[in-house]
């Protein structure tokens, strides 16, 4: 589902009041950013890669090799009945390959998931207390700005602590713990944990979203289309989600670009730290976590997670820079 | 202005308040606790037993009153008015809950009057807001929190003080450099260079900075004696050691010790830094370069290094300041993930370690004193800008 | 505006509350009513489980345990596995076992013939069903430790060869070992844990019928399979409740042997330790029950440097030792404030107390005693209680009676001399009396954060059960009737400098109990009787520790420092290129690090490493009842 959510965002964009070719012209400024390009195809194979995860990956995910008494094993390790792990066991003995590409299931789908449900609610509070404003504007308002004070890490690092030791079942419907599951290639036991996770990192990422698109909504309500809307009787909803929310929709593409970075490295941070993702679930975050106790026995450990991470990020960050530059004209080269 | 900032400090007191009522209540859903891993120990451990060490950490009292003990030290026991001790049978706790199978409930309340006894005064606080810390309960058993916090703060300062001295020094200069020189070769390599270092996360520069020049650098040296080796943690050694041939043998506790230990730290944090402010500073100084006043001083014919040093490098650096002011929390709270990547005995690491102990009163008081910190330092931001652009005005 | 400044407020606290609703299940702090729920016709776990109350079952489980395979897939690097191989719940090398036992060995057809006697068939499928077509499927629970999940997975495949399908919860520690969760409430079917074994076998709480947690019985005791065989039962009080040795190592081989034919628990494996340290020291004595720094006075570096470094991976929480549990404060707290006894190979040994008051030194006697009611006993089950009509007391003959609330019983009353050799703090003055009442004045303060009281609850009273000696450091207890401990030999408390002046001019022994652990001077730097003294503490970096001028013996290296680094593998890292020298079982653990060091140990020869089986053993409970 995450995986068409950029597209039918792009193309409402100029489906809205003005010329067709408005799409072509982001997507030409879009496409001479060359590494945003490359970003954007290497970040579709990552997707594809963990998509396919199950049926790419050469083991099961847990599956412990106990035959390797080698463990840590380096890449090209191979098993007891000949079997050859291309990057190598981790300190279980399971394959690297294997949990890499779960991780990686694991690491994207958190990020989009988060992405999508705080921009979105970023997107409709912020909307609704820029176009109406009053109370409703006031709660926002000064919840945005309590969120923004508050020291974030060691906030984020307690509260993850503390909920995901906590080992009591979470009250979410059993289609989201099932949906995430899916998503996640999981038990639903793990999914569960994989919730909470996300839960937090929502409530603390929506702010910037919120922001935008309440400035957004505050300058297009006074406009003259708004009140010729008004005058043939569109009511404040239609107002809102037809006109104002895709018309400020551009900032926030780029927001959720570069939010994507941003929670993939939370993720990361949190999971390294022991306090996101949990073993078994992999997450590159926890098999670095792993790598590091080894690291001095076998260099090549932590790099084995470690590059991919670092290229996600980079992705997401030049794509979300090349969305900039080609949605945003004041800012072009 | 006035109206302002004493709204603004009734915001202050909001956000500690609700931050610090919100860690406390998390804290009291939090798992474990003391009585886990009692049945580890092959003997029998009495309902009194297990009591006792509930309350030894406070946890017999409902969670509002430990709040507020936790908060101004109150209560400490009954109300004395004129020698009358009133509301002395009112339960703030349990001492000894009933199991779900007996229905719930409490078999043994504490009530006020009990409080003495139960809660000596000597083992409890006399409340956050009189600057008494309480007592570690894990990390330090029953030693100050704040003696705790004091013999960390010192590293976490040095570390900080050192590698923002360091940031701002190369930070400022090529943030300008790049973008008066925009379009350049150099402005390009240096545009990408720092887009890649602040997309990287931090604990993995931390990984690779370990990887490259302790370990990979300790293989190299087996062939080559005079490649240096960086110690890979803490804050000193302890015996004395080798870097690389051509220096002397390093002895702990020396200033070169001290030096060789914080490099690798220090250099994470600089990075990291760099990364983000010069690329902040470069989009400032850019959007300063377009405004009017400066193709006027250019079209004054004014030279080149004024225009840019005079008018708009001064400009540039306002909104500076305040990304700058909002470091001032990071000199108590320091940097988390590199403190506990190289073990260096801050407060960062400290926090961390508490919270995988459980010692929850150092937790407290470290959000506690980090959230102080941080919305002042969100106001100075705010003041700061005001007072340096006129342009703004708070109401 | 102003007003409604407050409603963020309350949203907040309302997000609060849901967040809290998401995750309940902590201990809840107001008192909360379950809603009522109808009262089950028959107790939990008092149904027989339908699979694991055969015994044949049971037998076939640890028949088709490959436990030598367990052990190479946690402990590749162990080449004789059979030394950590168990058949009773003592290691070999205690001095109650008397093996070897009969317990079910590995042996698949055995087993899978167990099962078919059972009525379990293996059918078309890999799972084997009985006659109303019934999985043989077991549930198994166990913590999330990497290492459980490890030797789990080979169980499991094991256990499927023979058709028996586990289906395994890796559940959270806190969970597990919650104190109203997991285990403790006999959530189970097959458990896996593990026991710390000790000096003295103890397993009266493990064995007995009466130790069976229930609902009824508010969930006390630790026998959770549920095991009630009245001949081991009875032969686990007998052994608790005798201070004869041989009488004890009688009743042990009793329980084992029952244990062995009942397989109510398989233990797996006593879990491997391994320490390491540089082939510059000499002295070190690895033991499975004493810390390896007991004898660090007699640590001596080859090179002649006079800097000893240990690495741990914790820091103590302190250094008073009755607030603290952890391994890492023995290891300082051993050399370095002192010893009133050493505890080798499963035994004691006198140290600062000399000689231990054994019976036999003539020291203790263990009087038959007329008690009636109203007098203070220790009664059957370990509580101290007035005597009267109902009491299970344990007579002088070793068996439990009540009381009938008339007349007299004969009880045995044990009556200890404890004895202290002459010693001198590091700060001068000599160890006096007074010191040793100190000890038992601040050990028995409910106050004073101790986790039990169990040696004060032993003697009825503390200001007259105790005499002390005007000549020599002694003191006489005189025990609660019915108390026999059998560890009744070792001093019981510990000793505190009573004049020690603090920094704010007071006076140790005038200073609350409940204070105590927040001074510096009882839990930084407390003074020594032993070879070393604590000169420094730079927390979060290290602990020294400086030869103590008063203490009589010979201290071979004058300082030793204890580093505290990151984790296990920094601390390997740190061994094998000299900055640390020894890294004791509590650091170095059982993992893949060993390996490293093993391999160092043969290419290098720098390092010297020593593989044991700890006293700690791995061990599967069944439970013998179902909700």
């Amino acid at each position: 589902m995450t995986a068409t959510a950029q597209p039918i965002a792009l193309d409402k964009i100029p489906r809205e009041g003005r010329e067709e070719s408005q799409l072509q012209i982001v997507m030409r400024r879009f496409l001479r950013h060359r590494l945003a390009v490359a970003s954007l195809i290497f970040i579709i194979i990552m997707f594809i890669a963990a998509l396919l995860a199950p049926v790419i990956a050469p083991f099961p995910r847990d599956a412990i090799d106990i035959a390797v008494t080698a463990r840590p094993g380096p890449p090209g390790t191979v098993g007891s009945e000949g079997q050859l792990h291309p990057l190598g066991v981790d300190h279980l003995g399971r394959d690297l390959f294997t949990r890499l590409l779960y991780g990686a299931r694991v690491s994207l789908s958190i990020a989009f998931i988060v992405v999508l449900l705080s921009e979105m609610m970023g997107v409709i509070l912020g909307a609704i207390a820029g176009f109406l404003g009053g109370w409703f504007d006031t709660i926002i308002s000064r919840t945005v700005e309590f969120l923004l004070s508050i020291p974030t890490l060691p906030i984020l690092l307690i509260t993850a602590s503390i909920l995901i030791r906590t080992d009591a079942q979470i009250p979410a419907p059993a289609f989201v713990t099932n949906g995430v599951a899916w998503m996640l290639a999981a038990p639903t036991q793990e999914a569960n944990k994989v919730i909470v996770l996300m839960f937090i990192l929502i409530v603390l990422g929506w702010t910037g979203a919120a922001r935008l698109m309440r400035g957004m909504a505050l300058t297009l309500r006074n406009q003259d289309f708004v009140e010729a809307l008004r005058a043939v009787g569109a009511s404040n909803a239609r107002i809102m989600f037809r006109h104002i929310i895709p018309n400020g929709l551009a900032p926030i593409l780029v927001n959720a670009s570069l939010g994507l970075a941003g929670i993939v490295i939370a993720e990361a941070t949190l999971s390294f730290l022991g306090v996101g993702v949990q073993e078994p679930t992999p997450s590159w975050g926890n098999m670095l976590s792993a790598a590091q106790s080894y690291m001095f026995q076998h260099p090549w450990l932590p790099l084995v997670p470690g590059i991919p991470l670092c290229l996600v990020t980079i992705s997401f960050n030049f794509i979300g820079d090349g969305l900039r530059d080609a949605l945003d004209p004041r800012l072009k080269r | 202005m006035t109206a302002y900032l004493i709204r603004r400090l009734f915001q202050m007191v909001v956000v500690v308040f609700v931050v610090s009522l919100f860690m406390f209540f998390l804290f009291n859903i939090a798992p474990g606790g003391p009585l886990t891993g009692l049945q580890q120990q092959q003997r029998r451990i009495t309902p009194e037993e297990r009591a006792r060490i509930r309350a030894q950490y406070e946890l017999d009292l409902y969670w509002p009153i430990r709040y507020t003990r936790w908060l101004i030290g109150w209560p400490q026991g009954p109300i004395v008015v004129g020698g009358q001790e009133l509301f002395a049978n009112i339960p703030v706790g349990c001492y000894i809950e009933a199991t779900p199978e007996e229905g719930g409930g409490c078999h043994q309340y504490v009530y006020l009057a009990d409080m003495p006894q139960l809660h000596p005064p000597a083992r409890s606080s006399q409340g956050i807001l009189f600057g008494d810390f309480g007592r570690s309960t894990v990390v330090q058993a029953g030693r100050p929190v704040w003696d705790l916090l004091m013999s960390r703060l010192w590293a976490t300062v040095e570390l900080q003080v050192i590698s923002l001295a360091l940031s701002l020094l190369i930070a400022v200069p090529l943030g300008i450099y790049s973008a008066v020189h925009q379009y350049s070769k150099f402005d390009y390599t240096f545009t990408t260079a720092a887009f890649v270092g602040s997309s990287m996360p931090t604990f993995f520069f931390g990984l690779l900075f370990i990887l490259m020049f302790t370990i990979l650098a300790g293989r190299i040296q087996e062939i080559l004696p005079w490649w240096p080796v960086l110690p890979p943690g803490l804050r000193e050694a302890v015996r004395p050691y080798d870097v690389a041939s051509w220096l002397t043998r390093i002895q702990p506790g020396s200033a070169l010790d001290r030096f060789l230990h914080l490099l690798m730290p220090v250099g994470v944090l600089t990075i990291v830094s760099v990364a983000a402010w010069s690329r902040f500073l470069r989009s400032s100084m850019l959007e300063v370069l377009r405004q009017d006043y400066v193709r006027t001083a250019r079209a004054k014919g004014l030279p080149e290094r004024i225009v840019i040093n005079k008018h708009a490098l001064r400009n540039a650096l306002i909104p500076f300041v305040t990304v700058l002011v909002l470091q001032i929390p990071l000199f108590f709270a320091g940097a988390i993930v590199t403190e506990t990547i190289f073990a260096w005995p801050g407060m960062g690491r400290l926090y961390f370690d508490a919270l995988n102990r459980s010692d929850y009163n150092i937790a407290l008081a470290f959000i506690y004193v980090t959230t102080i910190l941080t919305v002042f330092a969100t106001l100075l931001g705010d003041i700061l800008y005001a007072v340096i652009d006129p342009r703004i005005r708070y109401s | 505006m102003k007003t409604k400044k407050f409603l963020p407020l309350f949203l907040l606290l309302l997000f609060v509350l849901i967040l809290g609703a998401c995750a309940p299940g902590a201990p809840a702090a107001l008192p909360s009513v379950a809603p009522g729920e109808a009262p089950s016709a028959v107790e939990d776990y008092t149904t027989p489980h339908p699979i694991l109350s055969d015994v044949r079952v049971r037998r076939a489980i640890a028949h088709c345990i490959d436990r030598d395979a367990l052990i190479a897939s946690v402990y590749p690097y162990v080449e004789d596995p059979s030394a950590l191989l168990m058949d009773s719940f003592l290691p070999k090398t205690h001095w109650a076992y008397k093996g070897p036992y009969d317990f079910p060995w590995y042996d698949p057809e055995a087993g899978k013939a167990l099962l078919e006697e059972a009525g379990w068939v293996q059918g078309d499928g890999p799972v084997r069903t009985n006659a109303n077509g019934e999985a043989l499927s077991l549930k198994f629970t166990t913590t999330s430790a990497a290492f459980r999940q490890t030797w789990s997975q080979v169980m499991i495949q094991n256990l499927a060869q023979c058709g028996i399908q586990i289906i395994p919860t890796y559940a959270p520690a806190s969970w597990w070992f919650g104190d109203t969760t997991g285990l403790s409430r006999r959530d189970f079917e097959l458990g896996a844990f593990a026991w710390v074994g000790q000096a003295d076998p103890a397993g009266r709480t493990l064995y007995a019928c009466d130790q069976i947690p229930l609902p009824s019985n508010n969930w006390e005791g630790q026998n959770y399979m549920g095991w009630c065989n009245p001949v081991a039962s009875d032969a686990i009080i007998r052994a608790n409740n005798t201070l004869i040795r041989e009488e004890r190592i009688a009743a042990y081989d009793i329980v084992q042997r029952e244990f062995a034919k009942d397989v109510v628990s398989i233990p797996v494996f006593q879990r491997a330790e391994a320490q390491a340290w540089s082939s510059s020291l000499s002295g070190v004595r690895p033991d499975p029950t004493e810390y390896a720094t007991a004898n660090l006075h007699e640590w001596e570096l080859a090179d002649g440097g006079d800097t000893i470094v240990i690495g741990m991976t914790q820091e103590p929480d302190s250094m008073w030792a009755l607030v603290s549990s952890m391994a890492a404060q023995r290891l300082v707290d051993r050399p370095g404030v002192g010893m009133l006894y050493t505890q080798y190979s499963y035994d004691f040994q006198p140290a600062l107390q000399d000689p231990l008051s054994t019976l036999e030194s003539g020291l203790a006697t263990n009087d038959v005693v007329e008690v009636s009611a109203g007098d203070k006993v220790y009664d059957a089950t370990g509580a101290p209680v007035e005597l009267a009509a109902g009491v299970r007391v344990i007579d002088s003959e070793g068996n439990e009676v009540e009381y009938s609330g008339e007349g007299t019983v004969q009880m045995n009353q044990l009556t200890v001399t404890y004895k202290l050799k002459p010693a001198t703090w590091s700060d001068g003055t000599p160890v006096s009396v007074e010191d040793m009442k100190l000890g038992v004045k601040i050990d028995c303060d409910p106050n004073s954060g101790a986790t039990t009281f169990d040696l004060c609850n032993r003697i009825g009273d503390l200001e007259n059960d105790i005499t002390y000696s005007d000549s020599e450091l002694a003191m006489t207890i005189k025990y609660l009737p019915g108390n026999q401990y059998p560890l009744y030999f070792l001093y019981p408390f510990g000793i505190y400098p009573s004049q020690r002046v603090l920094s704010d001019g007071r006076v140790l022994a005038d200073v609350s109990a409940a204070e105590w652990a927040t001074l510096p001077e009882v839990a930084e730097r407390p003074l020594s009787v032993g070879p070393y003294y604590v000169k420094e503490w730079n927390k979060g970096q290290s602990i020294v520790l400086e030869r103590n001028p008063y203490y009589e013996g010979e201290v071979k290296t004058p300082n030793v420092i204890f580093v505290f680094v990151a984790d296990t593998n920094q601390a390997v890292a740190q061994l094998l290129n000299g900055d640390v020298d020894f890294l004791d079982p509590s650091t170095l653990g059982a993992g893949a690090e060993v390996q490293t060091v093993i391999d160092a140990a043969e290419s290098t020869g720098n390092v010297q490493y020593y593989i044991s089986g700890s006293p700690t053993w791995e061990h599967i409970d069944i439970n013998l009842y179902t909700k």
